[in-house]
């Protein structure tokens, strides 16, 4: 096998010749243009039948889903991270760090009701090209419930090409921040309306994973792992999305090139994933723009993303919370986990890492300022369950 | 005497003959020598005593000038022993003549030889045949029978890091087992004993006791028992009354004893959704032997069918058959498979015997297989053949699909199960073994079965504990405590 790697500093040279211009004068971009949103808070303390009164009641705030999905194909990213073998001690992981099956099954449902013609559930399981049913086999779901849910229900893995005969390219709007474009599978552009179902969470690298950074996982292995080729994407995935983590290894030549920073190779980054994920988060949702973000907050966990990570916990804030833009999601997302949306790095949940809301922002993909963004149903204050003083 | 299956086989190294093998390539040190010497002694079987260990391997002739005052040397020993009922099978590695070192053995009084090469000769005493695992002669008449070059239980080195286990490029800890062969052997030497034979590592320091438990653990659980041999460091302290060595002794006479006192386990049959088919033997041995290791290691439970024996019917909980082989099926074999799938069930090859006129339907694009429907089944058949045993165990657990997975591991780590079920099927084990020196912690077993609660088996415990299971639909959650190297669950019903 073929592969690519290089130095931590040769990457981020290619990088940063580019973003360095924008990223001394990151005013210019369009911060000041980020639309204003709704965001609905729901409260909700178990994964039963009252969910899908949750979540329809908050669809019913944002204004409904019809005039949405309706005769459109949805395409829906869960966040089913790391291996459904894994669990915070005894708990599985839709208790803890996967989006629930009640959750998708209802917003599924909902979806559906609400005229959508097809209705695809996607993720990209780490370092398989199995398929996604299987993959939820593993953790003891039965994805026959999912296809009851709804008329048309399918699945596709999308860490390779799947499915389809080629990858779809997404640019980045405004050139990207550490890619100017991103190779996909083709389920993200054969779609009409674009959901991402993601857990409250805070994150070892990204500070947060809520909706955008459940977008990290939207990127195929076979071009943006470890072990992807040099020229071409591989067959099948050969590893994780490390080469983002540690930017030590380009993707493929076939894919959209970095954006060339010169003036990080002259100062790289002490923390390479801190500043290259939230990064690469902000131009996936610029990329691929997110039309529905919720957020599941019934039971997750606090400490991290996964039961990987030391000093975790589960907890039941009882939240659900959804938005038609994403930045605004998550920013009142964050405000109930009791963090600034408005934080940067150096201030939780951001003490090693950029803030991905931030970045977003200045890609014009939406705004983080609360003072923006209509709250709906359960105000925040009521609803705020505080992540590090549990 | 006959060859007898409740023995408990001990390498008993000692005596002139271990010391001048031991003496190449390079002279043996006084503390080695004082050791081997030690335990030709009488008085080193007052270490058996309360164990259930009855059976000691003891060299006996090797073709070398010590040979014959090796077997005076022993005599000593052989007498005690045989005063507390123990037997001894001597070790003969001649490449000829073995007869006047077997006539030997059986005037000094010992119960049987262990030869290298029987070559179809006949002794006057009963023989245990010892082959390299890649040599095995399944049809040995011996009711015994020994391999060597079997793997040391426990973390391939690769993915150790320190103390810590560090995931392998499948995303699990890669860990040696002899257990895929001791389930093999259960098949192809059916109503037979395979003795294991293995030497612990060399390290510096005193093996962790977990190490022997789980070396005892990973024969007994798969149906074969392991000649006992202990590491130099601890044969040296043992007689000394070392306290840590003495700690790491009972440690594994308990697991043994634990073992001996569950024997009704080994009429035990594996559970298995698949049954994986080859003859096992010459250019298929190698596919067929890693494809059991992987498929084990996945968690796939699978039973073994030598090819030449009849075909399963689709039973409950058998839904494929891996047939391995290049060799086509038999005209009568060939039926049978198509009845199988006719039925319902999936079979899974490298080439297509089916109807003719059935055509293949569009497919998983992450399977390289072609997908015939016939009947009520499929046949899956490898667009390339089957080439890699890791690409055809991974296929082969999705074609089945882990639907039909009888029993899961949550939090699995290092750890590994083995599914059985008795003959009359009203009982249900299920053994976990953890291939870590580290205790794992919040290991889950799942079972596929609606069961309140098991019984959950642990060595140095005389009673089960009562473990409630936890409904996870279709079947039952049951959260172990933190496991050391060994429990089972233990399921009773009449719809096994």
């Amino acid at each position: 096998m073929i592969t690519t790697t290089c130095s931590r500093r040769k990457f981020i040279g290619a990088v940063g010749a580019t973003a360095g211009a924008w990223l001394a004068r990151p005013a210019m971009f369009l911060a000041h243009a980020a639309p204003a949103s709704r965001v609905a808070v729901g409260m909700c303390h178990e994964y039963g039948p009252e969910v899908i009164v949750a979540l329809g009641n908050m669809f019913d705030q944002l204004g409904g889903m019809e005039r949405l999905v309706r005769g459109k194909t949805v395409a829906i990213k869960l966040n089913l991270t790391g291996v459904g073998t894994n669990r915070l001690g005894s708990l599985p992981p839709g208790i803890t760090y996967w989006v629930h099956p009640q959750v998708i099954g209802a917003t599924v449902h909902l979806l559906a009701k609400a005229g959508a013609h097809r209705i695809r559930l996607l993720e990209s399981p780490m370092v398989t090209t199995e398929p996604l049913e299987e993959f939820m086999l593993q953790a003891n779901w039965e994805p026959r419930d999912f296809l009851s849910a709804g008329a048309r229900v399918e699945f596709e893995n999308t860490n390779y090409l799947g499915n389809g005969k080629k990858y779809s390219r997404f640019w980045v709007p405004g050139g990207g921040l550490m890619f100017k474009g991103y190779d996909l599978n083709h389920s993200y552009e054969d779609c009409d309306v674009f959901v991402s179902l993601a857990k409250l969470k805070e994150h070892t690298t990204a500070g947060i994973t809520l909706s955008m950074k459940n977008c990290f996982g939207i990127t195929p292995c076979t071009i943006y792992g470890e072990g992807a080729p040099e020229d071409e994407p591989g067959l099948v995935p050969r590893g994780g999305r490390g080469p983002f983590h540690w930017m030590n290894r380009l993707p493929p030549k076939s894919a959209p090139p970095p954006v060339n920073a010169s003036a990080l190779s002259s100062n790289p980054p002490k923390d390479p994933g801190g500043y290259s994920v939230p990064r690469v988060v902000a131009d996936l949702v610029a990329a691929r723009p997110v039309h529905l973000a919720i957020i599941d907050g019934i039971h997750t966990m606090t400490g991290g993303e996964g039961p990987w990570v030391t000093g975790r916990r589960h907890v039941q804030p009882g939240l659900l919370v959804a938005g038609t833009n994403c930045v605004a999601t998550d920013a009142v997302g964050m405000a109930l986990m009791g963090f600034d949306p408005m934080a940067d790095r150096g201030t939780p949940p951001f003490e090693t890492c950029d803030s991905t809301l931030r970045l977003a922002e200045q890609l014009g993909v939406g705004t983080r300022d609360l003072n923006q963004i209509e709250v709906l149903g359960t105000p925040i204050a009521k609803a705020r369950f505080n992540f590090r003083s549990v | 005497m006959n060859l007898d299956s409740k023995w408990v086989p001990m390498k008993w190294p000692c005596g002139p003959l271990e010391i001048a093998r031991r003496n190449k390539p390079q002279s043996i040190n006084a503390d080695l020598k004082e050791t081997l010497e030690a335990w030709g002694q009488p008085s080193a079987l007052e270490l058996l005593k309360g164990t259930p260990i009855n059976c000691l391997i003891v060299d006996w002739a090797y073709g070398v000038p010590e040979d014959s005052a090796q077997q005076r040397a022993l005599k000593p020993l052989l007498e005690a022993g045989r005063r507390l009922g123990i037997s001894f099978v001597g070790k003969v590695a001649l490449k000829e003549g073995s007869g006047a070192a077997v006539a030997a053995a059986r005037a000094a009084g010992l119960s049987a030889v262990m030869l290298g090469d029987t070559s179809g000769q006949s002794y006057d005493l009963p023989t245990i045949p010892q082959f390299p695992r890649d040599k095995v002669a399944w049809e040995t008449a011996s009711t015994i029978f020994s391999s060597t070059e079997n793997v040391w239980p426990g973390l391939g080195l690769e993915t150790m890091k320190g103390d810590t286990a560090i995931a392998g490029p499948t995303g699990v800890p890669w860990v040696n087992s002899n257990g895929w062969f001791s389930l093999l052997a259960g098949e192809l030497a059916r109503e037979k004993t395979l003795w294991l034979d293995f030497d612990p590592p060399d390290t510096s320091n005193l093996l962790h006791p977990a190490s022997y438990g789980l070396a005892v653990a990973d024969s007994r659980a798969y149906g074969s028992r392991w000649i006992i041999s202990l590491d130099d460091k601890l044969r040296a302290a043992l007689p000394k009354g070392n306290s840590q060595a003495k700690g790491v002794w009972e440690k594994m006479c308990e697991a043994i004893a634990f073992f001996e006192s569950h024997r009704e386990w080994e009429a035990f049959k594996s559970q298995g959704i698949l049954a994986v088919i080859s003859d096992f033997r010459g250019e298929n041995a190698f596919l067929s032997g890693e494809v059991l290791n992987l498929l084990n290691r996945r968690g796939v439970q699978f039973q073994i069918i030598e090819r030449s024996r009849p075909l399963p019917a689709p039973a409950k909980g058998l839904k494929a058959l891996l047939w391995l082989d290049k060799e086509a099926p038999s005209a009568e074999q060939h039926s049978q498979l198509l009845a199988f799938v006719r039925q319902g069930g999936l079979v899974i090859a490298s080439a297509y015997w089916g109807p003719a006129e059935v055509k293949p339907t569009p497919k998983d694009p992450s399977l390289q297989y072609k997908m015939y429907n016939v009947g009520k089944g499929q046949i899956a058949v490898a667009e390339e053949g089957f080439q890699d045993p890791y690409q055809v165990s991974v296929d082969t657990h999705l074609l089945v699909s882990r639907r039909n997975d009888l029993v899961r591991l949550y939090n699995p780590d290092a750890t590994n199960c083995h599914a059985s079920i008795d003959p009359g099927h009203r009982k249900r084990l299920v053994q976990v073994l953890n291939y870590s020196s580290q205790p794992a912690d919040f290991v889950t077993v799942w079972v596929n079965d609606r069961v309140g609660s098991a019984r959950l088996w642990r060595p140095g415990t005389k009673n089960a504990l009562t473990l409630q299971g936890v409904a996870a639909a279709p079947g039952t959650d049951f959260a172990l405590p933190p496991l050391s190297v060994y429990c089972a669950l233990e399921f009773e019903g009449s719809n096994l």
